[in-house]
């Protein structure tokens, strides 16, 4: 093991140890492979147990769940980001994903009140305010009216947050994990909303959940009017508790605080509420003092998933796959660009797989790596114009202390072993 | 569909079964115990957090559990020959602070005594030594369970008689005006929402030291990572800003409002609004908002009162900013001097989890 590799795993989380030793015993595998080739591969020349003994019935897992060979992909928390686990968060292990959709059970969490457990007969949802008709909702009434079925993103208006002063976390699991995306199924919010007739004094929504901490958010009514969905399935099935069971409100494009889970309340005005989450959290201090308030909207941005300090390149040079992941509250993604020389040359990626307006983008880079060291980022443009400021840019606008709405582009400093590291480059 | 049907008939079918009296019943425990989560931990993995774990609780001797900072009262307790069972438990629970007086324990402590009893049991299935005995307690009481969670049940809203309203759909029934009243609870900056009602700084010392103090700090200053209410003035330019009610928060309606509707933390909507009142008066003595102990906060001089920075919030114009503004190509070759250097790597200060390192990085919340 190379000193650079050893210093690496002293400071690296423990399933990036697991997964580099497994790739270093693999490597030596290969290595002393070499004799034995001339008879060849074992798992090829030898019968192995699963191609002679039967494996489980189809009953054995009536929900089924990951290979065991998978059970290092799971979402991971980091536990001195907030005071306590009920009121906190955890992270989408997006090293390890490909495609568009996330599984559900790995979709990153964030509760203020911990995970509510709802019966659905018991859930109700009420619209009140100004309204014609204050109206009160069974889930059998939500599920009468027409549905539609839409991929958006969500992601955490405080993802990335904790690199505004600098390269911080080790793995694009904790620096952009809050973000998840799947297929939505719902109703949207505005044939809700017109059951119950707004009035015309009508401006703002207040969306409520039914949680120990009855979340809330103010929602101005041409977005509650326009895109917004209250989801009930998410990929197909029914939500996830941790992801609002039974219903959540989908905000495309809009930051996920605003995603009121557990969902009960909707309540019409002609001003916004100037609830806890939209002053003294999810409110953007700059440089100067000021804060900006309403910053809903998710901007542009990108992150290269693999390489990444949680997967590391264990393969050596030749053909190589950089792949990750793009979006924009604005829309659909209209390129990625990929550097290896931290930001000086950009070659454009492949964007595969659909693109969906306010829903994640694959992207990938296919090349030949000759072993040197690396300074891999990725740029987004979206269908708006908007490109992918840097950090730099960022905090020359901004200062260091916005916590929210970090989308900067970021460094991975890939090592001739193939290690990867979160750096910042000049 | 028909989940709900027969939920329904079977809701309207209990309402004449006697409801049997049952034992102490560890699911309901499980229930009661999510107000003592807030602070203390059990089961596998517990850690002691702003209370200590309570695995193997029955025996242990009060005050002892290592690297734990208990209250000299508690750790004294302890010695004076004070160890958790049953008993101890029970006379605890019901009103912490009289069983040990100068318990840091914030607590206030459970009235039901069914639900000490049920918390105990709750408890004891973290016990090695008792959960044997929880088992078959829980058998006996499984049937008694199930009738009380259908007797809970109210009659489903599908089989109320459905109001005419305008919409297309015909979906859904009219609110009725308890209702509404009973979810809307909001409170707007122009004080639209605000119960009737008032509270003074005085009450609100004495409901904050018994409510809020365990996390918040007894002068707002916050225990561990949990928000910082009080201080931090003229510090929003600072490399770190404090942010709190007195130094960052533009209205005070949201205090009342998020004290209703989400605090204390694990015990949400048990404070009376003129208890909210005393505590938000109380907030605004420890930001020196007021500066009168005998100050009383109330629903008619609420608006009157404005937080030193409201006027420093902006609407969202990060459009303008200059690397968004210049939407021209971006730049592909030779953008930067070569070559380019690393100006600052994660493992400086790597705080990623299951690092050995201290971890130092900066909050998020």
């Amino acid at each position: 093991m190379s000193e650079k590799t050893k210093e690496t795993l002293d400071g690296a989380a423990a399933s990036r140890r697991r997964f580099l030793q497994a790739g270093i015993a693999g490597g030596a595998a290969l290595a002393t492979a070499g004799a034995a080739r001339a008879a060849g591969d074992p798992v090829i020349t030898e019968v192995q147990d699963w191609n002679r003994y039967l494996g489980d019935g189809v009953d054995a897992a009536p929900y089924g769940m990951p290979s065991e060979f998978e059970s290092h992909v799971v979402r991971r928390d980091v536990p001195w980001l907030t005071a306590d686990p009920v009121s906190s968060i955890n992270f989408t292990p997006l090293h390890e994903l490909d495609g568009i959709i996330t599984p559900n059970g790995l979709c990153f969490e964030r509760h203020h009140g911990g995970t509510a457990i709802i019966d659905p007969a018991d859930h109700r949802l009420m619209i009140n305010g100004l309204v014609d008709t204050p109206l009160v909702f069974t889930m059998q009434d939500l599920m009468r009216f027409p549905r539609e079925n839409r991929v958006y993103f969500l992601e955490c208006a405080a993802n990335s947050g904790m690199e505004w002063r600098g390269a911080q976390l080790n793995g694009c699991q904790f620096t952009h994990g809050m973000v998840h995306c799947v297929v939505y199924t719902g109703v949207p919010l505005k044939y809700l909303l017109e059951e119950a007739g707004v009035k015309t004094s009508g401006k703002w929504v207040l969306a409520e959940g039914a949680d120990a901490a009855a979340m809330t958010r103010s929602i101005p009514i041409e977005k509650a009017l326009d895109d917004c969905l209250v989801a009930f399935k998410m990929n197909g099935e029914a939500l996830r508790a941790e992801q609002g069971y039974p219903v959540r409100l989908v905000v495309p494009g809009w930051e996920g605080n605003m995603w009121v889970k557990w969902l009960r309340r909707l309540e019409v005005g002609d001003e916004p509420w100037a609830q806890r989450e939209e002053t003294s959290k999810y409110t953007d201090l700059l440089a100067n003092g000021k804060a900006r308030r309403h910053t809903w909207l998710m901007d542009v941005k990108s992150v290269i998933t693999t390489p990444s300090p949680q997967a590391p390149i264990t393969h050596g040079r030749g053909q190589t796959v950089i792949s990750g992941l793009a979006w924009s509250g604005n829309g659909r993604i209209k390129r990625v660009d990929v550097s290896l020389d931290g930001g000086r040359n950009w070659h454009e990626a492949r964007v595969d797989g659909p693109s969906l307006s306010k829903a994640l983008h694959r992207f990938y880079y296919d090349f030949q790596w000759d072993g040197s060291d690396m300074l891999i980022q990725s740029r987004a443009m979206d269908e708006a114009g908007f490109i992918q400021p840097t950090k730099n840019e960022l905090r020359a606008a901004r200062g260091e202390n916005s916590i929210y709405h970090n989308n900067g582009i970021q460094t991975w400093h890939v090592k001739a072993d193939g290690a990867v590291e979160n750096v910042e480059v000049s | 569909m028909l989940k709900f049907l027969k939920s329904g008939l079977l809701a309207t079918a209990v309402l004449i079964v006697p409801v049997a009296a049952h034992a102490a019943d560890v699911a309901d425990g499980e229930k009661v115990f999510r107000k003592c989560a807030a602070c203390h931990s059990v089961g596998e993995g517990a850690k002691s957090r702003v209370g200590p774990h309570l695995n193997d609780l029955f025996g242990r001797q009060a005050g002892t559990i290592d690297g734990f900072k208990y209250s000299a009262a508690m750790v004294a307790a302890g010695e004076s020959g004070i160890s958790w069972d049953e008993q101890t438990l029970t006379q605890y629970l019901v009103k912490p602070r009289d069983f040990v007086k100068g318990s840091r324990m914030a607590f206030a402590g459970l009235r039901k005594s069914a639900d000490v009893a049920n918390v105990i049991e709750y408890l004891k299935t973290f016990d090695e030594k008792m959960a044997s005995s929880v088992g078959s307690a829980e058998a006996e009481t499984q049937e008694a369970e199930v009738e009380t969670a259908m007797a809970d049940k109210p009659a489903l809203a599908a089989d109320m008689p459905l109001p005419e309203h305008d919409g297309a759909f015909k979906l859904g029934r009219a609110a009725t005006e308890d209702e509404v009243a009973a979810w809307d609870m909001d409170i707007r900056p122009d004080g639209v929402g605000l119960p009737v009602g008032s509270g003074t700084v005085a009450d609100g010392e004495v409901l904050y030291t018994d409510n809020c103090a365990v996390c918040h700090g007894d002068f707002g200053e916050a225990v561990g990572r949990w928000p910082v209410l009080a201080g931090g003035q003229d510090t929003l330019t600072d490399d770190r800003p404090e942010k709190t009610i007195g130094s960052y928060w533009p209205y005070l309606s949201t205090v009342y409002d998020y004290v209703r509707r989400a605090m204390p933390f694990g015990n949400a909507r048990s404070l009376s609004d003129d208890d909210v009142y005393a505590i938000t008066a109380y907030l605004l003595y420890l930001n020196d908002i007021v500066e009168d102990e005998e100050f009383e906060l109330s629903n008619e001089n609420f608006t009157d009162i404005h937080l030193p920075n409201e006027e420093n919030f902006i609407p969202d114009d990060r459009e303008q900013e200059a690397h968004y503004a210049d939407k021209s190509e971006p730049c592909m070759t030779d953008c930067k001097p070569d070559p380019v250097e690393i100006t600052m790597r994660a493992r400086v200060l790597d705080v990623t989890p299951d690092s050995e390192e201290e971890n130092t990085g900066g909050a998020i919340d």
